[in-house]
Order: structure tokens, then sequence, then C-alpha cells
């Protein structure tokens, strides 16, 4: 399929379970689990900085004209896809990511996306609940929300892949 | 050279990565001021109706309760009608128009999308400016207060819940009647603070807390909730009340907005007062 049209479809049902499954969960506690930094991850691996930030801040935006959060998704998926090039540079594998175009748990393999994912999640996760409270005399609510819903975040993104994209590695 | 244009392009990321940051924060940080960017808010034309569609399944969920309120809320009202009563003075004229006018006015309104665990929380109801809704109008349910309309779409309107930060709507204590300032600390979606009360007013646990009508939003002396818990602020001759809130924020579903036919008349009043440097944020 093409590149295009599968991240335009992916674009999409990442919105819609970001919107009408994730936010209306509402479990308590602050937990509120967020799988759409997925989208910016598997974007393709050659896309500038610059097209991949635009792509994220419209992304970010469509959900929060659906959560009504007025930015703030938007300001969080750009530090997602700001940190992208620079977090792959530092772990990229001994000879490169050449002939790799998606950067799943598959093509990579699981210590490369623990390492990689887990680490823009956090600085995704951070930014997003620091700008989102915005008080320095709540960071017990701040770590008590990170703490929640980082480990959710990332087991979904993770379970995505294992659902979805087991197709993929049987046709290579 | 080589390196100044490395240079130049590495700083040329992170400048459109600023610029775009700018952009989103300062939207978020103000929304308040921004209400006109509508495309933003589930009150725009696709969002407002694709929320509508996920409340068509949601809202059964809740049926059996949004029923039970409702169906008490009825009998209620039924017992007050003339008809339920049975009139003791035969001959006296019954009440005369010219002594009662209505005052407030009730529209009946579906939440189809609300949140009770952010910062801020806000709720989309199905009633927009084509309904006659304005900004600030209050809103309330068959229990208690819920909150006032933030931003008015053509066919919804965005209403900014009680349990936000900045929402200060005047209170009072039902016994005695001294007032203060309804306030949110985002512990639960069941608790919120009422702030101003002196500590030498004796306050009575579980005594109720009712709006004040100060500014006309909402008629005076309906249910906010009721005190939970009450201590001394530490160097402050003031309360610290916690009052359990009437309305559950997290099966919310029907609503009233509230209409003041007599709002011109006490803006107008109230524009005489002379101004000072109080922001008033809602």
């Amino acid at each position: 399929m093409n590149v295009f049209v599968a991240n335009s479809i992916r674009f999409i049902l990442f919105v819609l379970f970001q919107v009408l499954v994730l936010n209306n969960l509402e479990i308590g506690g602050g937990m509120y689990p967020m799988l759409y930094p997925l989208f910016i991850l598997l974007l393709p691996f050659e896309m500038g900085t610059i097209p991949l930030m635009l792509i994220a801040f419209f992304f970010g935006l469509t959900i929060d004209a659906f959560s009504n959060t007025f930015g703030l998704h938007a300001s969080s998926a750009l530090v997602f896809a700001f940190f992208r090039p620079i977090i792959f540079k530092l772990f990229s594998p001994r000879d490169g990511y050449e002939n790799i175009e998606v950067s799943s748990v598959y093509t990579m393999g699981f210590r490369w996306f623990l390492l990689t994912f887990g680490l823009l999640l956090s600085i995704h996760h951070i930014w997003f609940f620091i700008v989102e409270v915005f008080k320095i005399n709540e960071i017990v609510l701040i770590l008590r929300k990170l703490v929640l819903s980082l480990p959710v975040s990332f087991l979904l993104a993770l379970l995505t892949q294992f659902i979805f994209f087991q197709k993929k590695k049987a046709e290579r | 050279m080589r390196n100044l244009i490395a240079f130049f392009r590495r700083f040329q990321i992170f400048l459109v990565f600023a610029v775009l940051q700018v952009i989103a924060l300062s939207t978020y940080m103000s929304y308040s001021e921004f209400a006109r960017l509508q495309a933003l808010t589930t009150t725009g034309a696709i969002n407002g109706k694709l929320m509508a569609v996920r409340n068509d399944v949601t809202k059964h969920f809740n049926l059996e309760n949004t029923n039970r309120d409702l169906a008490k809320e009825n009998s209620w009202l039924r017992q007050r009608l003339k008809a339920s009563n049975y009139q003791v003075q035969r001959d006296l004229i019954t009440i005369d128009d010219t002594v009662f006018k209505q005052q407030y006015k009730y529209i009946p309104a579906t939440v189809i999308n609300s949140t009770y665990d952010k910062r801020n929380n806000y709720m989309t109801i199905d009633l927009g400016s084509i309904h006659g809704m304005k900004r600030g109008m209050g809103v309330i349910s068959s229990k208690g207060v819920v909150g006032i309309i933030h931003t008015v779409g053509t066919r919804y309107s965005l209403v900014k819940t009680i349990l936000s930060k900045n929402i200060n709507i005047d209170v009072m204590l039902a016994k005695g009647g001294a007032f203060g300032l309804l306030k949110w600390d985002q512990e639960s979606p069941r608790m919120v603070q009422v702030s101003g009360i002196p500590n030498d007013i004796r306050v009575k646990k579980w005594s109720r807390v009712v709006t004040r009508g100060g500014s006309g939003i909402f008629p005076r002396g309906y249910t906010v909730g009721h005190i939970a818990n009450r201590k001394f602020i530490e160097g402050k001759p003031l309360w610290d009340i916690q009052v359990l809130v009437a309305e559950d924020f997290r099966t919310i579903q029907q609503v009233y907005v509230v209409k003041n036919l007599h709002l011109d008349e006490i803006e107008a009043m109230q524009n005489a007062i002379p101004l000072d440097k109080e922001e008033n944020e809602f």
C-alpha cells in the first residue's frame, strides 16, 4: 500500500481511537492513557524534521478539537516530533537505519523500541502533564498522573503493534 | 562557511519548532480570550456532530439512572402543582399574576460530552446560538449547580463546569447566609471548596450550600452541595470548607440552561458601580 494512503488511514484511526475510546475511559486517579504518539513514531524514517513537526502539529490540533484542550495535545505532539530524530540518532544501530522504512517493534527489535519509544513517550507525557497542570506546588499531582498514565500508554502502543502489525512480519 | 550553513539548518528546525510551540501554548494558556476559536472545540460543526453521534450510543448505558432522577424531579414538581394542593382558605382570591412574575426560564439540554478529571472540566451541550444561548448563562441540573456557558456555537455550546480552577461562583450558606466563593482544587470530582467565610461564623456539618444569585446567573438559593468537612486555615481568620457536590459529574446526562429575564437590568445596575482592577474570568 502507498505510504501516503497508509498514513492517512492511520491518522484517522488514531484520532478516532483516542477521542472516542481513550478520552472516555476516565478510570480515575488522574490516569489518562495516550496512544496517538505512536502515529508520529510510525511516520516514514526518511521524513525531514520540519514536515514531521508540521504533521504532528496538525495531528495534535485535530485531537485538541475533539477533547476541548485548546492546543495542549498539539504542543505535546510537536515536542514528540522535535525529539524523534534526536533520539533516533542517539540509539542508531551499528549499521545505521538502511533499508528500514517504518520503525515498528518488529523491524527494530524490542530493545530498541523500549529505549526510543519509551524515552520519547516519557518526554511527551512529562511535557503534557506539566503544561496541563502548570503549577509547581502541584508537583505530586503531576507525578501521580505521570506514573499512572505512562506505563499504560506504553503497553497500549506495544499491544497495538502486536495486534495490527503481525501481517507485515509474515510478508517479509 | 559549511559550518555556518549547517548551524543555520539546525537553527531553522528549532525556529519552526519554537513558532509552532508558541502558537499552541498561547492558544492553550489564554483560551478564555480565544473563545472565538470555535473550530478548536467540540462546538464546531463536524466535531459537535461526531460527539452527538457518540452520545447517541453511550447515553443508553446510563438510562436507568437518568430515568430515576427525572421521575424523582417530576414527582417533586407535581407536588407543587395547584391541582395537587388542597385549598384551605376558600374565600380568598388565588394568587394574582401581578405579584409573582417569572424571572428565570429553564431550557432543557442534553450533555453530549463531558470530562471530570482534567484541570478545567468542560461539557458540550446540544443548545447553541440558534436556541438563544449566550456566553455567561448559568447551567444547572435537577440536583444542583453545574456551571457556566463558556463558548457558544451555532448548535452546540461549551459549559465550564464548577470543576474548574477559576470558576468563582457566588455561594452562601443556606442557614445564616454567610457568603463566599466556590473553588476547586482538583482533588476529587465530588468535592469543591468554599473560600472567604470568616471562622467566627458557625458552620454546621452537612448543612446546605446554595447559590447567592448575586450576578443573576443562577436563581438565589439553588443547591450547590452539602458541607462535608471544615477546618481552620492556619494564620487566617477563615474557614476551609469542603463541599460534597450535589451533582455527580461522572454520570451527568440532562441539564437546564438558566435564562434570567432581568439580566439586562441587573447588568445595567452593576455597571453603574465604579470599576476597580478586579479580574473577572470564567
